[in-house]
């Protein structure tokens, strides 16, 4: 019995080659942070004040800074601390944004109107203003909780508008007594897993994001730490005179944002 | 004499895609005027050839043979090639062929116009005369609407005027009216018959029904698996002097019987439905009182919008009614809290022809465990013993347990909202248009399907049709609405029979073939 297929689409071959490359770019920095102890030539925050904003050479690929630390060394700790602070508060955006706005889409209607109303506000403030103000509340040490807690908000009405209630297959299990928790199952288990991929690696991105410009502008990270943003902001002074004291933390931080965006697919969050 | 040239000529035109061959050496010579039904399942090579005349060939088709209008001699396989006739398209209102976010008059005009060569006002004023050589009220007003606010009936006359103001040699029409309900059906094909007559245009028509041989006659060419099987004229097929495979054809199409003396079994069983005094949407005077008993089966048959699903949102507290009692299984559901009726709601089943009330997300066996999964703590062995007895008896038990929803055929997922019907062990199952879409085959099985699950669990039908063939195979009695009122009630034979109202004897005469019939009782 032959009767017409309705296939689903399926991604694109170049989305996926997209994704993959993005994936394969995050690996590689992942294993270059594991290894970050044994590829960087010093440890963090060692000056040699005999080698004062040398320029890249075979003895520092990177260059050095004003209080001559090797930049390469001081580049992939900061890539090491602002990748695992960013990997947390990412953590904290897919737990209080994504999840979070799929369950409340299958809450009692008046609620989930309710919530996706004052989430929709917060999405509307810059995730950045946001941080800043949490950060302000609280510590500098909370840094990354509060990028991820700003970044949450787009990422819940991300999830909450994903979610079709109306669609007519929800409308036959509530017709069949179908209860909003097995919903809410089908929700998680097809759509999140889905796309949990994508959703990781964008929040990835906007966690970084917010941070390294958080620090950048000094309501962030403060020295002694490694922060790409706190770096750039140091290069500040002698950017003009040395390029490469700014421009090799900014290409890590480039490097990693894009390769988070390149994993999802350079989409805005509604391609699984 | 010089023979007259042939408005269409194909020879040996053969379509392969991905690997498979979906047209084999196909042959046909179309003169001016004349018409030629095209009939046989999906995949049977229909839709290649239709593709292929449209110029719009896919980019994975591999087409070799000739292909001559009117003598030209044209390469098959170019896409988009302007062919020295003027072809046009008749395409199906529920294969959403509109923009959705502009006019439909606004997109019918363009279209005349690129075909015309016309400005876009002359195009304008080329439908609305096409309009009004129509029967019937639609009119450029009525179509100054985007496409998602009409229904697909008014689209279609839209359409069929669109075919008309372009003056076509030759019309494609692709399942152009399947699944419009057999009385939208009977009259746009007597537009379209009319519509020939008046314009001379050549037909092809693609189908997997009965209606359009029956009613615009000419040639059929019956196809199977990319093949012609056999071609003559419509009567003669459908006569019975034909290929072993046409007459297995026409015998799956369902077709009505006044003869069949089913016992009704309104009369058995404890009542499971008990409706009294229901007073629903806006224009019913006086309530509705009826009852379905259990395993009886009760058709609900109307056009669309006559409100039969008005009814039975009311009948199952889906929206209030405004006054009335609905008393399921011996509950009153208008005075239960939304949790209880939501518990007793678990009790009812619901087949529909529109396959959305599936996830597509889902696979096929999580799709039918859910129900066992949702509503009962059964383990896992025993939820997968129940699913693989529902999923053997509607004929999915081999497919793969893993495969998408929304990578299955219609065909498929029809039967598979069957299975998981059977697993819910439903006191009433609601079959909204069971075989809509479904070509000849499918909808023999999809009948037997259901016949079965009411043979061997017992829950009472309530069907929901436009088409008395439907209901006269998944019921015994009727309710007949028109325009939003119950107008006549009874066992279907005896409607069938003895219909009272002017819109049961169209519903009636919209799924009688009197060509069939005649020509079949003279053999």
């Amino acid at each position: 019995m032959s009767a017409g297929q309705t296939l689903e689409a399926s991604p694109p071959l170049s989305r996926l080659i997209v994704r993959g490359v993005g994936w394969c770019g995050l690996g590689l920095l992942a294993v270059t942070v594991l290894l970050s102890d044994f590829i960087a030539r010093a440890p963090a925050g060692m000056a040699d004040p005999s080698a004062m904003l040398n320029a890249p050479s075979s003895t520092h690929p990177f260059g050095t800074d004003l209080l001559g630390r090797d930049l390469m060394s001081e580049t992939l700790h900061g890539l090491a601390e602002t990748g695992a602070h960013a990997l947390f508060g990412a953590l904290v955006a897919i737990v209080c944004g994504e999840l979070f706005g799929a369950v409340a889409a299958r809450l009692p209607v008046p609620l989930a109107r309710a919530i996706r109303g004052v989430m929709g506000v917060l999405a509307a403030v810059p995730a950045l203003l946001l941080t800043i103000l949490l950060i302000g509340l609280t510590a500098r040490f909370f840094a990354p909780l509060a990028a991820g807690l700003a970044a949450a908000p787009l990422a819940f009405v991300r999830a909450f508008d994903r979610v079709d209630v109306d669609s007519k297959h929800s409308e036959y299990a509530r017709a069949t007594g179908i209860p909003a928790t097995t919903l809410l199952h089908r929700d998680l288990t097809y759509e999140f897993r889905e796309m949990l991929g994508s959703v990781a690696a964008r929040a990835l991105a906007a966690v970084t994001i917010i941070l390294s410009t958080a620090s950048f502008l000094g309501f962030g990270a403060e020295p002694p730490a490694r922060d790409l943003g706190l770096m750039i902001a140091a290069a500040k002074a002698t950017y003009l005179a040395a390029w490469w004291t700014a421009a090799c933390p900014a290409a890590a931080l480039v490097i990693l944002v894009l390769c988070a965006r390149l994993a999802a697919g350079l989409d805005e969050g509604e391609q699984p | 004499m010089m023979e007259s040239r042939p408005l269409l000529e194909l020879s040996e035109l053969t379509v392969a895609s991905g690997g498979a061959t979906v047209l084999d050496r196909f042959s046909l010579r179309l003169d001016p005027g004349e018409s030629t039904i095209v009939l046989g399942e999906t995949g049977c090579g229909k839709e290649a050839l239709l593709r292929v005349l449209g110029g719009f060939a896919h980019k994975t088709d591999t087409v070799t043979g000739t292909l001559r209008f009117r003598g030209a001699e044209m390469r098959p396989s170019a896409w988009r090639a302007k062919p020295p006739i003027r072809i046009a398209w008749l395409a199906n209102p529920l294969s959403q062929p509109f923009a959705p976010h502009a006019s439909l008059a606004d997109q019918l005009a363009r279209v005349i116009a690129r075909k015309l060569g016309a400005p876009l006002g002359s195009a304008s004023e080329e439908l609305r005369l096409a309009l009004e050589r129509l029967p019937g009220t639609v009119t450029p007003q009525l179509l100054d609407a985007k496409p998602g606010r009409l229904d697909p009936v008014t689209q279609a006359i839209g359409l069929l005027a669109c075919v008309s103001a372009q003056t076509p040699d030759l019309v494609l029409a692709d399942h152009a009216m399947a699944d419009l309900g057999p009385g939208a059906v009977r009259m746009l094909l007597e537009m379209l018959a009319q519509e020939r007559r008046r314009l001379g245009f050549a037909l092809i028509y693609a189908t997997g029904g009965l209606q359009p041989p029956a009613r615009l006659g000419g040639r059929v060419i019956v196809m199977r698996s990319g093949r012609v099987v056999e071609e003559g004229d419509a009567l003669r097929l459908m006569s019975g002097h034909a290929h072993a495979y046409t007459r297995t054809l026409f015998k799956a199409l369902p077709q009505l019987s006044l003869t069949e003396t089913r016992p009704r079994s309104s009369a058995r069983g404890q009542p499971l439905l008990q409706v009294h005094g229901l007073m629903y949407g806006g224009k019913t005077r006086d309530g509705l009182t009826f009852e379905l008993r259990r395993g009886a089966a009760l058709a609900l048959v109307g056009e669309e919008g006559s409100g039969r699903r008005a009814l039975l949102r009311a009948v199952l507290a889906f929206e209030p009614a405004a006054s009335g009692r609905v008393v399921f299984d011996a509950v009153d559901l208008n005075i239960l809290s939304q949790t209880m009726a939501s518990r007793i709601r678990r009790r009812i089943a619901f087949i529909t022809g529109s396959d959305e009330s599936l996830d597509p997300r889902m696979s096929l066996w999580d799709t039918v465990e859910e129900p066992l999964r949702a509503h009962l703590n059964l383990s896992g062995d025993l939820v997968a013993g129940y699913r693989e007895a529902a999923l053997k008896r509607v004929g999915l038990a081999s497919l793969d347990g893993k495969r998408l929803v929304g990578r299955m055929s219609a065909f498929d997922k029809r039967r598979l909202q069957v299975a998981r019907a059977i697993v819910s062990a439903p006191l009433l199952a609601v079959i909204d248009e069971p075989l809509r879409g479904l070509d000849a085959f499918a909808q023999t099985i999809m009948r037997e399907v259901l016949i079965d699950f009411r043979v061997t669990q017992g829950p009472a039908f309530l069907v929901i049709t436009s088409d008395f063939t439907v209901a006269q195979a998944l019921a015994e009695d009727c309710m007949v609405f028109h325009e939003g009122r119950l107008i006549e009630r009874g066992a279907i034979v005896d409607i069938l029979k003895a219909p009272r109202e002017e819109a049961t004897k169209a519903l009636i005469r919209a799924v009688t073939l009197p060509d069939l019939s005649q020509a079949g009782a003279s053999v």
